[in-house]
């Protein structure tokens, strides 16, 4: 058997690989003396990918928003309707999440591991999607909608991915609204479903104190090999503008005091693999230096009384969108955000010192280290960087190679006044 | 690996508790101080951490303090404010990278001595706090206590306590009250804390690796002057239905928010307890449960739907979040969920799979260093002296009369609604 293993001595930890013949990939780390096992199961699908080409079609296909988040709850159908059931008698926690570019099926155990995994593995790949039990979700998503609509830390984030983007589906709603969620229909959820459920597109993550032979030996019983091989699956993503679409979006809703998003657009999008986790990890160490508890700009706001410890700034990119964004809570948002404003105008030398940048640098290593003390923060990292080409086995190495230039360049770059967008949500009148 | 936690008592009402492994990338040290939950020393309680975090006699500033950290690889220091039943508890707490990743074992002394000073040497003004720390935090508070509303599912569990409990300690928000602020000042709140220092019970716990040397140095941050050690009394337990009311929030929201709120009259302490939480959590614990079957699944009304113990209080609470006009039907489905449970009718699988659930995640706290830590502080403060192992087993040998027994005392005593009477009536 081909088995590939990664190992860093500087982590003490190890990885197997091995890619089955119908194309999954497998991935173990061992976690020697942890009571609980974890196994993620995850398709490289997300709510961003609501064009393509169907698999076997030609033509690319536009789908109702919020219809890979829908999928996800489907798969839990089976036709003796007691999936939980099975995983509830194992003494397993099934669970599942869809964010922009991943669904992800996941379960974690402390007995009866390998059992789980084959049933996780089984009813992934057999849907059982009827009429009427699409109608029934549709009441449940319906009520998942509305909490996320009372929710203003949710609101104001949708609103300052809206005002940042102008066609790209990253500012859609990741379970759609009430109503595209009514266009749902069987016919729908299966092409999707046989689109980016093929093996070749989905790879597992498995975690704990087990063996990787027997992992591949219930993947190998468990898997369906039935599938039609796709080379690649052709996603269609509207052109982007450089240009933001609004710079400012309000909003009053039932919410103690106001609370802003601060949105920086990202252009230098396209990459993958090392040099987009690259880009990632310096782009956060800036806005870490910049506006974390830290940095002077955070302590003097703090003292005039215009931000709370909820004040702070993180970047996230994928291969088609990326942004910065600065949170908080105010009373004075748009002060705040003047300040910020005022604050990039400065010269890079003068904000980004080498010594912040060796601390924030230190802390975003000790960060990471304690992250690996949890297995679900390492399988849900995994997976995320998996997918944008990237092995989590290599982070600590590619944090510590990064050096005091790569800052100064990508400050330049990405903190500007063109790129800038601000969502208030105001408590009401 | 069996969990074993080791209680020394190192002074007048201290303890520190050592939790030996080697199996994780960090260790932790947490300082818990117990206190009484009470409406005049909550605010107070709460302000506290807030003020200590923000200066030392060392570190004067939060800047300082900050930077210190994360020259520390990041060392992570968290304080929290939480109520445990009826007592009031500050926890500081340290987690920092082992040495060994980092080639530098002395530096965890660092760190060590950081949270020392943040705990016992405040910075100081004239002998008292630092007066714009005071109001600055003050003022934080007080936002923080609005903010509360932000969260509508929290919110409305904590609306029903209140209102149900609204007699009796529990119905205290840990964070205090907003009308109390006024009347605090550096002075107040300084010898409130010299009063926290002195009389509170303290429990130190770490977890991870650690040599005598390192023992000797915790042994030596809590040398500190003491006075009489407060006793704080157990929890009154009410059974049988008190309020009896129904509470409506109107409120501008797009979802309602459903709690039902029941006595149950079982302390912790009772035999009968094990079967409380497994009759719990067969109504409402996971996707397997009564209540997400039936409110959910079968008729679509809810996303969310749980039953949760309040351990120290034996209270029991229904919630979910539901269309305002599913209201009645709600209610009406939990209640039979609940009669059929009383009248026996769910069966040894139900059983099975409840206990394996209750089980695993009490097991899995072996995984998380933090969880270790607050795991063997709840046996202290339920003067449990069980072993995971033996608390393991209490669950497996619940009965089905005792869940049906300790089912059969709920009691409903309070219903809370979130609604918006704007929707309603449209």
């Amino acid at each position: 058997m081909d088995i590939k293993i990664y190992e860093s001595e500087q982590l003490k930890e190890k990885l197997y690989y091995k890619k089955m013949e119908s194309g999954l990939k497998v991935f173990f780390i061992p976690k020697e003396g942890y009571t609980k096992q974890y196994a993620i199961f995850a398709t490289d699908y997300g709510s961003i990918d609501n064009v393509f080409v169907p698999i076997g079609e030609k033509a690319p296909l536009e789908v109702p928003e919020g219809i890979a988040h829908f999928l996800e709850h489907k798969l839990f159908e089976s036709p003796d309707n007691n999936l939980f059931d099975k995983f509830s008698k194992l003494g397993a926690n099934v669970n599942a999440y869809t964010n922009f570019n991943q669904t992800a099926y996941l379960f974690s155990s402390t007995k009866n591991f390998y059992e789980s995994l084959s049933l996780l593995i089984e009813f992934v790949q057999n849907p059982y999607i009827t009429d009427e039990n699409i109608d029934k979700e549709k009441g449940i998503i319906a009520q998942e909608i509305n909490m996320y609509m009372d929710n203003p830390g949710w609101r104001v984030y949708f609103n300052c991915l809206k005002a940042m983007y102008n066609e790209h589906p990253v500012k859609i709603d990741i379970a759609g609204t009430v109503d595209s969620i009514q266009k749902i229909n069987k016919e729908l959820l299966y092409k999707c479903y046989n689109t980016f459920y093929n093996p070749t597109n989905m790879a597992l993550f498995v975690i704990g104190d087990l063996s990787f032979e027997e992992i591949l030996r219930v993947v190998e019983k468990s898997q369906k090999n039935n599938y039609d091989k796709v080379e690649e699956i052709k996603r269609i993503f509207p052109v982007e503008d450089k240009k933001i679409n609004t710079k400012l979006i309000e909003e009053n809703m039932m919410t103690s005091a106001p609370i802003f998003y601060m949105g920086f657009k990202d252009w230098e999008n396209g990459l993958r693999g090392e040099k987009l986790i690259k880009k990632d990890l310096v782009t956060n160490i800036i806005l870490e230096i910049l506006f974390s508890s830290s940095s002077a700009f955070y302590n003097d706001l703090y003292e005039e009384g215009l931000i709370n410890s909820s004040f702070g700034g993180f970047y996230t990119g994928k291969e088609s969108y990326g942004h910065s964004l600065v949170v908080g809570e105010s009373k004075e948002p748009k002060k705040v955000y003047e300040r910020i404003l005022r604050l990039i105008n400065e010269p890079a030398e003068t904000l980004l010192w080498e010594d912040d940048f060796n601390r924030i640098k230190n802390k975003a290593i000790g960060e990471f280290l304690m992250g690996l003390n949890s297995i679900e923060f390492i399988g849900n990292n995994f997976i995320d960087l998996y997918f944008s080409d990237f092995l989590l086995i290599d982070y600590l190495t590619l944090l510590e190679s990064i050096e005091y230039k790569d800052i100064l360049e990508r400050y330049n770059r990405h903190f500007t006044e063109e790129n800038v967008v601000l969502s208030i949500i105001n408590p009401l009148e | 690996m069996n969990l074993k936690s080791e209680r020394i008592n190192i002074g007048n009402g201290i303890h520190l508790n050592l939790v030996k492994t080697d199996k994780f990338k960090s260790n932790l040290l947490s300082f818990y101080f117990l206190r009484p939950l009470t409406k005049e020393e909550v605010t107070k309680n709460a302000l506290l951490p807030l003020v200590l975090k923000r200066g030392t006699d060392e570190y004067k500033t939060n800047l300082e303090i900050q930077r210190k950290l994360e020259e520390n690889y990041g060392a992570d220091l968290s304080v929290a404010i939480n109520k445990r039943g009826e007592r009031h508890v500050l926890r500081f707490t340290v987690e920092t990278v082992n040495g060994e990743y980092i080639g530098n074992k002395e530096y965890i002394y660092d760190v060590f001595s950081l949270l020392k000073s943040i705990i016992f040497n405040p910075l100081l003004e004239d002998g008292y706090f630092k007066k714009s720390y005071v109001d600055q935090e003050k003022e934080n508070l007080k936002r923080r206590i609005e903010s509360r509303i932000n969260d509508k599912r929290s919110y409305a569990l904590d609306r029903c306590i209140e209102e149900m409990c609204k007699n009796e300690r529990f119905s205290i928000y840990p964070l205090g009250n907003i009308e109390d602020l006024a009347s605090i000042d550096k002075n107040i709140l300084y010898s409130h804390y010299k009063d926290i220092i002195k009389t509170s019970p303290i429990e130190i716990f770490y977890v991870g690796d650690y040599d005598d040397k390192m023992v000797d140095y915790m042994k030596e941050m809590a040398v500190i002057e003491r006075e009489d050690i407060i006793t704080i009394p157990r929890e009154q337990i009410i059974s049988g239905a008190k309020t009896k009311n129904m509470v409506y929030d109107d409120l501008d929201v797009n979802q309602g928010k459903l709690v039902l709120g029941y006595r149950t009259g079982i302390p912790y302490e009772d035999k009968l307890y094990n079967g409380l939480l497994v009759g719990s959590d067969i109504l409402g614990g996971g996707p397997n449960s009564k209540l997400f079957k039936n409110v959910r699944e079968k008729e679509s009304l809810a996303y969310y739907v749980s039953s949760t113990i309040f351990k120290y209080k034996s209270i029991m609470l229904v919630d979910g979040g539901i269309e305002f006009e599913n209201f009645e039907k709600t209610i009406d489905i939990v209640k039979d969920q609940i009669e059929e449970m009383q009248k026996g009718n769910f069966t040894m699988d139900d059983i099975d799979i409840s206990k394996k659930s209750i089980k695993s995640s009490t097991e899995s706290i072996k995984d998380s260093i933090f969880l270790i830590s607050e795991y063997f502080f709840s046996q202290i403060l339920s003067n449990d002296n069980r072993s995971l192992e033996e608390v393991l087993e209490d669950i497996d040998r619940v009965s089905k009369q005792d869940i049906i027994e300790a089912m059969s005392t709920l009691t409903l005593d309070t219903i809370y609604f979130m609604r918006n009477t704007k929707v309603l009536n449209k």
